[in-house]
């Protein structure tokens, strides 16, 4: 057993002085490189691990059962090259809450809303209320549904926790990042600077919260200096704390201790429990109502060869149905004309054959090329007419 | 569990047996046999030709990359809707665990998550990008990241929200949907702290960004204490490059930690005295507690295990009367090494020890067995419950939920049950106290 004790912080002790030594062979290259090897290798001989784990230095040639080659931890290898300020800016979008790499810039609450019926309401739905599989982002007033945070759903009629941008997230320059580098999830990192704020703007209006005392309201105009000024209502709902100069050890002290986190420690295995270890009232549970057997493909541990059967009678079909039905079935209310909506589809048409099969082929609005399928141009003609072949 | 004991008392006495009296004896039940057989119609997969022993087979020019026997296409990945958004671009597929055997996962089953689909980099075009806090920031082509000593190691990989649709009862019966958010595979790249010996990181970084190419440029925030101990940049998995699910070229590897937190597709790291908040790190990958306060950085996936055999989906309906059957099962913990199993026939009340098996490595599924002398129209409730070096042990569901309620989704370790019913058939249901209970 190789747990934290008294002898592995006198061997890591060890290290650090081999590791300094290490260092100093390197002659001048990188005096503060040599700084911080000491500084951190002592900040870990106290706290071996950060996570309650074990852990495993690097000892007589091994690590745990792993043999290693400690000439290769010697540095000084040569390899690559620095980064140009322009590359590194290239990369470094990052937004952190302290309003590093938040950019300058504006958006109201209106533009939002505009943005978000163009863009965004395909997928999360009106006023954020979420569908077809993709996250709300909103629930309604975040300072009241905070409140929900306790919920806990153990019998059937409970309300459980409400869990949005709003009544949950720690920072709000989340929102701001992940928006810009990631939404619309089908053509990612094509909004701009304004319009991200337009549409963090537009969120914050429908969780009904406030900046600064003021409400965001359909006036709104959102820019960097107020964004920062923005409180999350759940600011204070996360442990360990993560930031301010005693962040690590906080960690290291939570993890420390089981109970934090619903784990269970024991000083000797022999103490665990072998005989009355379940509590008088536990019964055994079974599955309710069939449970979730919507499985992909059905389970089957069959090693007889798929028959004639198994083959898709309709290869278009099947194709629609992975890949198109989500926004196109009849009442998805994404938006896209859906499959048996014959005047949907006849204004679709009205453009003619080629201009749809070309807005499918390069995608249109929030739809990806191809529905995001790698289908080749002929299959995914296929699929279009075997669509409008139902709509008629 | 004086049954059992009687049962351990038999298995033991008859390994001690002479060499001899046992061959009497097999000798003896070989001659009833034959009586009985006599009157059986002879096995034409015995009498006939078989008809891949008549004709040339392939040529060694076929498959030129191997592909599984055509009988095996029931053992894939699978994937429900319930978990999938983004027409299964922010969504998981998982690990038939129920047909694996030892502790490597095939390349082509290892489960499959991705919050902005699958990207597939051109490994040409690829940059890993190292800058913030450190004296000379660095950027390397794949080319360049390679040259650097590699370490190889036997890693797990689990999704925290393995089990996580089952805090307040069970819901699959299925070994795969209800276990196989995970996958274990040998791992070859460079340790962090190995690159980070010439870039020279400066003494206030406390943590380190790590974000992917893929279109949800996928981000999460490191501690540096993680970073200077085991944390890893991997380009192969069981010998061969990353697959694209794995996030081909290079993903990040934290030995024992969230699958989320190994970011694929790496690009860049960047290091920093204070958190970044990044989108997997708000309402998604924090377990939150019927306190209303929920754990966030909640980084290893902690003692884990289930029974593989018998399962949902390979039940014991065809075993016999006084067969001797082995119990399997896998063991695993990110914080540590796994020490030993117990086993429990009705359903967690009375425990006794299992064996572990082959190689017990840390951070890594480990195997565990125990032989059972099956009496045909019992029922079982079978649990198991690992223990690893770190001094944890699994916990019942009771003493999980009193603590973290039943609304955490993430890092669900309680000890999990499968009925084997009269016929053989395998449930899976969850020994617990209806309506939960309260904290002590």
């Amino acid at each position: 057993m190789r747990r934290f004790n008294k002898k592995s912080v006198a061997l890591a002790s060890a290290l650090t002085i081999t590791a300094i030594i290490g260092a100093g062979c390197m002659g001048e290259a990188q005096p503060k490189s040599q700084q911080f090897t000491a500084a951190a290798s002592s900040e870990l001989n106290n706290h071996p691990t950060i996570d309650g784990g074990v852990y495993h230095p690097i000892m007589n040639g091994k690590t745990g059962p792993y043999y290693v080659n400690e000439d290769t931890l010697k540095g000084d290898f040569r390899i690559g090259r620095e980064p140009t300020k322009n590359e590194i800016a290239a990369w470094d979008k990052d937004v952190m809450p302290d309003g590093t790499g938040l950019p300058e810039g504006e958006g109201s609450v209106e533009d939002g809303e505009e943005i978000y019926e163009t863009k965004c309401v395909s997928c999360h739905g009106d006023f954020g209320s979420g569908g077809g599989g993709y996250p709300a982002l909103s629930k309604g007033n975040a300072y009241d549904l905070q409140k929900t945070l306790t919920n806990q759903r153990t019998n059937p009629d409970a309300d459980g926790p409400v869990r949005v941008f709003g009544s949950y997230w720690p920072q709000a320059s989340t929102l701001f990042w992940y928006i810009r580098d990631a939404m619309p999830h089908t053509r990612s990192k094509t909004l701009t600077n304004d319009e991200v704020y337009a549409l963090v703007a537009y969120i914050l209006n429908i969780n009904e919260m406030e900046i600064d005392g003021e409400e965001v309201d359909e006036e709104y105009v959102l820019t960097r200096d107020k964004f920062l000024k923005i409180k999350m209502p759940n600011e204070d709902g996360f442990e360990p704390k993560i930031q301010g100069e005693h962040a690590l050890e906080n960690v290291r002290t939570y993890y420390k201790n089981p109970k934090n986190f619903g784990a269970i420690k024991l000083k000797d295995p022999k103490e665990r429990c072998m005989t009355n270890c379940q509590k008088q009232t536990a019964k055994v549970v079974y599955i309710q109502n069939g449970g979730i057997s919507d499985f992909h493909p059905p389970l089957s541990s069959a090693r007889t060869l798929p028959g004639e059967k198994a083959m898709p009678t309709n290869i278009a079909q099947t194709r629609y149905e992975e890949n198109c039905a989500a926004c196109h079935n009849l009442d998805a209310g994404m938006g896209a004309p859906e499959v048996g909506d014959k005047q949907a589809w006849a204004n679709t048409l009205a453009k003619g054959l080629d201009k749809v099969y070309a807005n499918g082929i390069n995608g249109i609005n929030v739809m990806p090329p191809k529905g995001g399928t790698t289908l080749s141009d002929k299959d995914f003609k296929a699929v279009v007419d075997y669509m409008i072949e139902k709509s008629k | 569990m004086s049954n059992k004991t009687s049962q351990d008392d038999n298995i033991e006495l008859s390994q001690r047996r002479n060499f001899f009296k046992r061959t009497a004896a097999l000798g003896a039940t070989a001659l009833a046999g034959t009586s009985l057989l006599a009157s059986q119609k002879d096995d034409p997969a015995i009498m006939h030709h078989v008809p891949w022993g008549q004709k040339w087979g392939d040529p060694v020019t076929k498959n030129l990359y191997g592909v599984p026997s055509k009988y095996e296409h029931n053992v894939t990945r699978r994937y429900t809707k319930l978990l999938a958004s983004g027409n299964y671009r922010a969504s998981i597929a998982v690990t038939p665990i129920h047909e694996l055997k030892g502790i490597i996962t095939p390349n082509g089953l290892f489960f499959s998550r991705s919050h902005g689909g699958i990207a597939h980099v051109d490994p040409q075009e690829y940059r890993l990008m190292i800058h913030g806090l450190v004296e000379k920031p660095i950027v390397l082509t794949l080319d360049q990241l390679k040259r650097y000593p590699s370490v190889t190691r036997v890693h797990f990989i689990e999704c925290p929200a393995n089990g996580g649709q089952e805090w307040r009862a069970p819901q699959y019966n299925s070994l795969q949907f209800s276990k196989g958010f995970m996958s274990c595979a040998e791992w070859t790249g460079v340790y962090i702290k190995t690159i980070l010996k010439d870039l020279g990181l400066k003494p206030e970084a406390k943590w380190m960004l790590s974000e992917g190419s893929d279109n949800s440029e996928m981000g999460r925030t490191i501690p540096i204490d993680k970073v200077l101990d085991d944390a890893m940049i991997v380009w192969a998995q069981n010998g061969e490059a990353l697959r694209p699910e794995q996030g081909y070229p290079v993903r990040l590897l934290l030995p024992g930690w969230e699958g989320n937190l190994c970011v694929k597709w790496l690009k860049r790291l960047e290091f920093a005295s204070e958190p970044w908040f990044c989108k997997e790190e708000t309402s998604k990958y924090t377990a939150l507690k019927p306190n209303g306060k929920a754990v966030q950085h909640f980084y290893a996936n902690e003692v884990n295990s289930t029974v593989t055999s018998p399962s949902p989906e390979i039940p014991w309906t065809d075993l016999e009367d006084g067969q001797l059957v082995e119990i399997e099962g896998l063991a695993w913990s990110g914080m540590g090494t796994i020490t030993g199993v117990d086993l429990s026939f009705d359903g967690g009340k009375t425990y006794v020890e299992a064996k572990l098996k082959g190689l017990v490595l840390p951070k890594a599924w480990t195997r565990w067995s125990y032989m059972h002398r099956y009496k045909k129209g019992e029922r079982l409730l079978l649990t198991s419950r690992a223990r690893d070096d770190a001094g944890y042990i699994q916990p019942t569901v009771d003493e999980e939920t009193s603590v973290m309620g039943v609304e955490s989704v993430y890092h669900r370790n309680a000890v999990e049950t499968w009925e084997v019913t009269p016929e053989g058939k395998v449930n899976h249901v969850q020994v617990r106290t209806p309506g939960g209970v309260k904290n002590a």
